[in-house]
């Protein structure tokens, strides 16, 4: 990144904390959001927003630029592999994954795997913390995470390369090219992320004294992605967007002796969106395809696999109209039809009819309030009345304070209600109350966000042995959520010289109500850092991450834990100065080469290193 | 750190040769872990561990193998113990592993890490072990998962695999009684299948229906707990010498009953929480038991069981995400210990 295009948008929304560096030459062009509402009736919550530059400038997947520069917490099966999250304390299944405005957590496990996503693939990805399921549906509990695709108009030709090569045989090409008029704009890309992956573990033997490696651990990952905007006239927009991903990966062994299995799964996404405007009146209507499937092959070697696979439509109309100048009221209706089938769960559909009311209202100039419900009709489960309610208000320039209070829910999945055996169809979605007050200080070039948030989680969904020995899923856990999260930024330039320094830091108890212990796998502690010093042509970077002890219990036995740990990396780069950007870099990662792991005999990999080349044309 | 790790075996290896000199010479236990009994906790997919507890109750180490071995893998699932002279062998499925242990001091002394495919339980018999091993399961492999299962036969000189017996069907437990192995599996055989040690083949099947499990033998006959889901218990007699088959029928209060344990002519068993117990030559079965449990357990409820020296011992399941509990209770319910082992313990292997 040259010094020059460091930009900080430090007030985009006042209350918005953006984190990234802007190209110059977008900010002057107005953008065309895919998720509109994830802007305007957000504004009561925290956003964190990675630009173009910072999703280029990490490492591929998107595990990694999350983990480093958000608070949240991943559980990874190893590098590359199985990747869940853990935001605010909660589950996997409750943080919630965006695409351009809809939900793409799986309908079978109701996650999102994070090393399946190539963070190149999106223009911005932005995470929001707390509660949004009453305009983003089920799982959007702890918080969300949104992969964006932003189109712009302009006459405009422009081409982006980046290759990667790194230990461990790791290889990365991820191309985009936009060619953009002032009626028309297409952004066609693709990536593939491959490794190898047989890196050794620091430290560790077997009971010969041989060094032990990571073995089976080979992943690729391939994405493809076109997108489409038309500008009709002053008063009409068309939107298309489609991508598609393949991720082939072995599961990396926890013991040499094994049995080698692989996993290989993939989506495709479709989305076509138009928006009128109308005298105040603003149309919104969508209709989106999506797919996503898995093959199990517990054997390698052998042909003999486990699938799933499910499709969604959705159909989405939200209209938007000004009562007043300063009173927006809008109305959302949306249908989703899934089918699944599977070796596991049979064959079953489900149909889902959601009924949205959102309203902002500005009362002063640096008063304003927000208010949402949503209602889900289904005969699959019985559905709760969600709500929103969130505001905003500005002292001076230089604080803010944000309030917010919501219900939200996850409904079971594919695999809790019909799964062979155990699924059961009688389970409600799990349910939770929340609250938040966020304190917004903006001084001079620096920003610092301090949220602190109360949650109350009832009817946990958790598989328990049950009759038979057959393992079945229950609302079983009750648990209380709370704590604080900072979020600090400061950008700055004098001459030539470009500093930015970004960093985060979540402190979370999440108690089971009845034992009164810490969900296993939720650290009480995280924290991530990074500074950014750019001179002229050159930039160096340095990023830290502390993620704190967690237990791999639920009765807390202290005996049973993954130990806190740090991770440093650091990275150069120089641009030639050829075409426009000809920039070449070097990373190390795991600078100091420390022996961790996020989830028990699951070691990550020691000092590597990574070289790349980004070019834009 | 490699060369420490060297000088740990070096060193247990020496410990492992000092202690077996000493056997030989003195009627002093023979290790720490002599007189006792072992609790084998399955674990979760980080890995079992093995409990230990000393005959007059005094010591107890949660977690044995680790203590004694450092934080060598174990393996997960760890599923079965069986001894053979001075060695243990704890059989890991999930990891295709037996970990080769000496059962008095625990140290480890070798892995069988080849030639196992989902091990689950193993006799030894001259010098070798068979271990069943269910390979792959039908819900993956449609066509030959409930066919392909084995028998691992191991030289326990050499810890290596040095033949296998193909089954032709699924299997679990195993038993050496009347110079033959008697396999059981609880899911999807309707019989028991007689192997002959000899010849390593498959001799006969003796039908018995779906849903066998636990068998001990004594004084010639085999004697088989069936629960079928929905259907009356029943303890099925096979006369080794014939194969013929008679039966006691349990009543309908009894449905789900599992392991059967026979100790000085009494047949213990289980349902739900209760201990029952009848005389090995009783022809009807008892209606109530001789003491409950409390567990909270939905599946874990006497997830381990035995009888032992007058002792009975259960295990409980628990959430299988926390260290759960064993119990041991004198012949008639009295409870002597509660003791908080590892995740999932599912037997007690007595030293």
């Amino acid at each position: 990144m040259t010094a020059k295009k460091y930009i900080l948008l430090l007030v985009l929304f006042v209350s918005q904390l953006i984190l990234a560096q802007h190209d110059s030459i977008n900010r002057l062009q107005e953008v065309l959001v895919s998720d509109r509402n994830l802007q305007q009736f957000s504004e009561s919550q925290t956003i964190l927003q990675f630009n173009d530059s910072t999703l280029t400038q990490n490492e591929a997947l998107l595990t990694d630029l999350l983990n480093f520069n958000s608070t949240l917490y991943f559980k990874e099966y190893g590098r590359g592999m199985l990747s869940t999250v853990a935001f605010r304390g909660t589950t996997a299944s409750q943080t919630a994954v965006i695409w351009n405005g809809i939900n793409i957590n799986s309908q079978m496990n109701g996650s999102t795997d994070f090393n399946t996503i190539s963070g190149a693939d999106f223009n911005s990805v932005s995470v929001k913390a707390g509660g949004g399921s009453v305009i983003y549906g089920s799982g959007a509990i702890g918080g969300s995470v949104h992969l964006n695709t932003d189109l712009a108009f302009g006459n405009r030709f422009e081409n982006q390369l980046k290759i990667d090569y790194g230990s461990f045989n790791t290889q990365g090409i991820h191309y985009k090219t936009n060619y953009t008029t002032q009626k028309w704009s297409t952004q066609v890309g693709f990536s593939r992320n491959s490794s190898t992956n047989d890196y050794d573990y620091i430290g560790r033997y077997n009971w010969k004294g041989e060094p032990l490696w990571n073995q089976n651990g080979e992943y690729e990952i391939i994405g493809f992605n076109a997108n489409l905007a038309y500008q009709l006239n002053e008063t009409n927009l068309l939107q298309f967007y489609s991508q598609t991903s393949n991720t082939d990966r072995n599961t990396s062994l926890v013991s040499p002796t094994e049995t080698k299995s692989k996993y290989v799964n993939g989506f495709n996404r479709n989305l076509v969106s138009y928006t009128g405007n109308f005298n105040g009146l603003t149309t919104n209507l969508k209709m989106a395809y999506i797919t996503e499937d898995y093959h199990y092959f517990p054997e390698i070697e052998s042909p003999n696999y486990t699938y799933g696979k499910t499709t969604s439509w959705i159909s989405k109309a939200d209209l938007g109209y000004h009562i007043t100048k300063n009173f927006n009221l809008n109305g959302i209706v949306d249908y989703t039809k899934t089918k699944g089938y599977g070796s596991g769960f049979g064959d079953h559909s489900r149909d889902i009819t959601s009924v949205a009311l959102l309203t902002k209202q500005q009362i002063t100039d640096r008063w304003q309030t927000e208010y949402g419900i949503r209602k889900e009709f289904t005969t699959n489960y019985k559905s709760p009345v969600l709500f929103s309610v969130g505001s905003t208000v500005g002292f001076g320039n230089f604080y803010h304070l944000k309030i917010n209070l919501s219900r939200n829910f996850r409904i079971p999945t594919f695999n809790d209600l019909y799964w062979e055996e155990g699924g059961n169809p009688d389970l409600k979605p799990e349910n939770s109350y929340q609250a938040e007050i966020g304190n917004v200080f903006s001084f001079k070039k620096i920003s610092l966000t301090q949220t602190f948030y109360y949650y109350k989680i009832d009817d946990l969904l958790r598989w328990v042995p049950a009759n038979n020995g057959i393992w079945a899923p229950q609302n079983t856990d009750k648990v209380n959520s709370y704590g604080t999260e900072t979020l600090l930024n400061w950008n700055t330039h004098f001459g030539e010289n470009h500093i930015s320094c970004n960093a985060t830091y979540a402190y979370t108890v999440s108690e089971n109500r009845e034992t009164k212990k810490q969900l296993f796998f939720v650290p009480y502690h995280k924290t991530t850092a990074s500074i950014a010093y750019g001179y002229k042509k050159a930039a160096i970077t340095y990023q830290f991450l502390y993620n704190g002890m967690v237990f791999t219990q639920s009765d807390n036995d202290p005996s049973k834990i993954v130990p806190a740990y740090t991770v440093s990396n650091i990275g150069i780069d120089y641009d030639l100065k050829f075409l426009n950007t000809f920039k070449i870099g070097f990373q190390v990662l795991n600078l100091w080469n420390s022996a961790y792991e996020s989830l028990e005999n699951r070691p990550m990999p020691g000092r590597n290193y990574n070289l790349y080349l980004n070019l834009k044309f | 750190m490699k060369l420490t790790k060297l000088l740990v075996v070096a060193l247990c290896t020496s410990l492992f040769i000092s202690c077996s000199d000493d056997d030989d010479k003195t009627n002093d236990p023979k290790g720490v872990y002599d007189n006792g009994v072992f609790i084998l906790n399955e674990g979760n997919s980080s890995g079992g561990s093995v409990s230990f507890l000393s005959d007059d109750q005094s010591t107890f180490t949660a977690n044995v193998y680790s203590t004694v071995n450092g934080n060598d893998y174990i393996g997960t699932y760890l599923q079965h113990i069986f001894f053979d002279g001075d060695k243990a062998y704890i059989i890991a499925g999930g990891s295709n592993v037996i970990n080769v242990v000496n059962r008095y001091t625990f140290q480890l002394l070798a892995k069988i890490e080849s030639g196992l495919k989902t091990p689950r339980y193993g006799v030894v018999k001259d010098g070798k072990a068979y271990v069943t091993n269910a390979n792959t399961y039908a819900y993956a492999n449609p066509e030959t998962g409930d066919t392909d299962d084995f028998i691992a036969v191991i030289d326990l000189k050499t810890n290596k695999v040095e033949s296998t017996i193909p089954l032709n069907g699924t299997a679990n437990r195993i038993e050496l009684a009347n110079n033959k192995l008697y396999v059981s599996e609880p899911y999807s055989s309707d019989a028991i299948i007689v192997v002959n040690p000899n010849t390593n083949q498959v001799e006969s099947r003796i039908a018995i229906g779906y849903d066998a499990d636990t068998m001990e033998e004594e004084d010639g006959i085999l004697y088989v707990m069936r629960s079928p889901y929905g259907n009356r218990s029943e303890i099925v007699k096979i006369k080794l010498a014939d194969n013929s088959i008679s039966k006691v029928t349990l009543g309908a209060s009894l449905d789900g009953a599992k392991n059967l344990d026979i100790e000085n002519d009494v047949i213990y068993f289980t349902v739900n929480t209760g201990v029952y117990q009848m005389n090995r030559t009783a022809t009807t079965a008892p209606t109530t038991p001789v003491f409950e449990y409390t567990s909270t357990s939905d599946y874990g409820k006497m997830y381990g069981f035995a009888v032992n020296d007058g002792r009975i011992y259960i295990a409980d399941g628990g959430d299988f995400a926390s260290n759960s509990k064993a119990y041991i209770y004198s012949l008639n319910g009295t409870l002597e210990k509660e003791l908080t082992v590892g995740v999932g313990p599912n037997g007690f292997y007595f030293n």
